[in-house]
């Protein structure tokens, strides 16, 4: 034992080396009182059959659509004649780049609904602009001064605390 | 059993493709049905994922880098796929993914391949209470019996933060059932 070490408190050889494996071992215990038998079963013959249901389904999507079918002249069809109305009725001068501006607020909405972003609340707070928000905007009521200064009184001990500064 | 380096490259080549496919789906199936059903608790749908799980990995296999082992990304799509299913079928019938996986759990008393008692109902119940990656690394450690290290690949997380998610979700469960 080293001189200078006051601690007069001893442990025994190789505790900490062992330490974790003592404590999963004692996880492991207090989890007998979650049962651990599968109760979820599968149909008899269910991995012997799926090769071959993985292949159906594999030459379902990779299915050949005929180059001629009657569907396929139609739309053909179709999709020369729209692009002979729109070449005729668009206005070959106008050479203005589409913009995120042009784009409806409701496709927006939409490409949001149907998109999953996982953004947090926060991600969402740090790309928002402040300058031009008012509370306002987020709100579908607005609130009333006096439930405002009720809600204060009865929240608020120290009305620093809020920073408010006086422009006025 | 083949390795995995070259099944990886016979996966890669026209010719050698078809038999190293087989040899992929053979390999993982179970184990990787097993991580989906645990997530979308219904044997149809485990089946529906695990489909589409394969296809997947089949038309991407080209861009698998190496990066990590294959049975890692293959585990990884497994439980994205999974994962996104029950999202898209919560907004579909209008409900919270929580809502839509209380819905599954209540399933289970009718469902033909769930053969567990009232307990294992319970337990189920409480698993559907946690956080997402509290149930990941719960039904991967406890059922699955995956070990850290290798959820940590998977999760692409912390061998510590695991440990410490899943003790968590051990004293959450014990908690529900005691309750209950």
């Amino acid at each position: 034992m080293n001189k200078n070490n006051k601690n007069p408190f001893k442990i025994p050889e190789g505790y900490f080396d062992s330490f974790e494996d003592k404590l999963m071992d004692k996880l492991s215990k207090t989890e007998s009182a979650i049962p651990k038998d599968n109760a979820f079963k599968i149909p008899d013959n269910y991995f012997e059959s799926f090769n071959d249901a993985l292949k159906v389904k594999q030459n379902t999507e990779a299915k050949v659509i005929p180059l001629f079918s009657n569907k396929k002249i139609f739309a053909v069809a179709a999709s020369i004649a729209a692009i002979a109305i729109i070449a005729l009725n668009y206005n070959w001068k106008n050479t203005e780049e589409i913009s995120f501006n042009d784009l409806a607020n409701t496709d927006i909405e939409t490409y949001f609904e149907n998109n999953d972003f996982d953004l947090s609340s926060y991600e969402i707070a740090e790309v928002l602009p402040v300058t031009y928000t008012e509370f306002s905007d987020f709100l579908s009521s607005p609130i009333e001064s006096d439930n405002l200064l009720d809600y204060l009184n009865e929240n608020v001990s120290d009305f620093d605390e809020l920073n408010i500064e006086d422009n006025e | 059993m083949i390795e995995e380096e070259t099944l990886v490259l016979d996966l890669k080549s026209k010719s050698k493709q078809a038999q190293a496919f087989e040899v992929l789906v053979n390999t993982y199936k179970e184990r990787l049905y097993w991580q989906i059903r645990s997530i979308v608790l219904n044997h149809d749908d485990a089946d529906d994922v695990l489909q589409n799980t394969f296809i997947k990995v089949y038309k991407n296999i080209d861009g698998f880098k190496g990066d990590s082992k294959l049975f890692s990304w293959m585990y990884r799509i497994a439980t994205n796929e999974a994962l996104n299913f029950i999202k898209q079928r919560a907004k579909l019938q209008g409900v919270s993914d929580i809502d839509y996986q209380e819905r599954l759990v209540s399933n289970l008393e009718a469902d033909v391949y769930f053969e567990g008692d009232e307990i294992q109902l319970q337990l189920q119940k409480a698993i559907a209470t946690l956080p997402e990656k509290q149930k990941l690394v719960f039904n991967m450690k406890y059922f699955q019996e995956l070990k850290y290290e290798e959820i940590s690949k998977i999760l692409d997380t912390s061998v510590g933060g695991l440990k410490a998610s899943y003790h968590l979700a051990v004293k959450k469960i014990e908690q529900y059932l005691k309750e209950d």
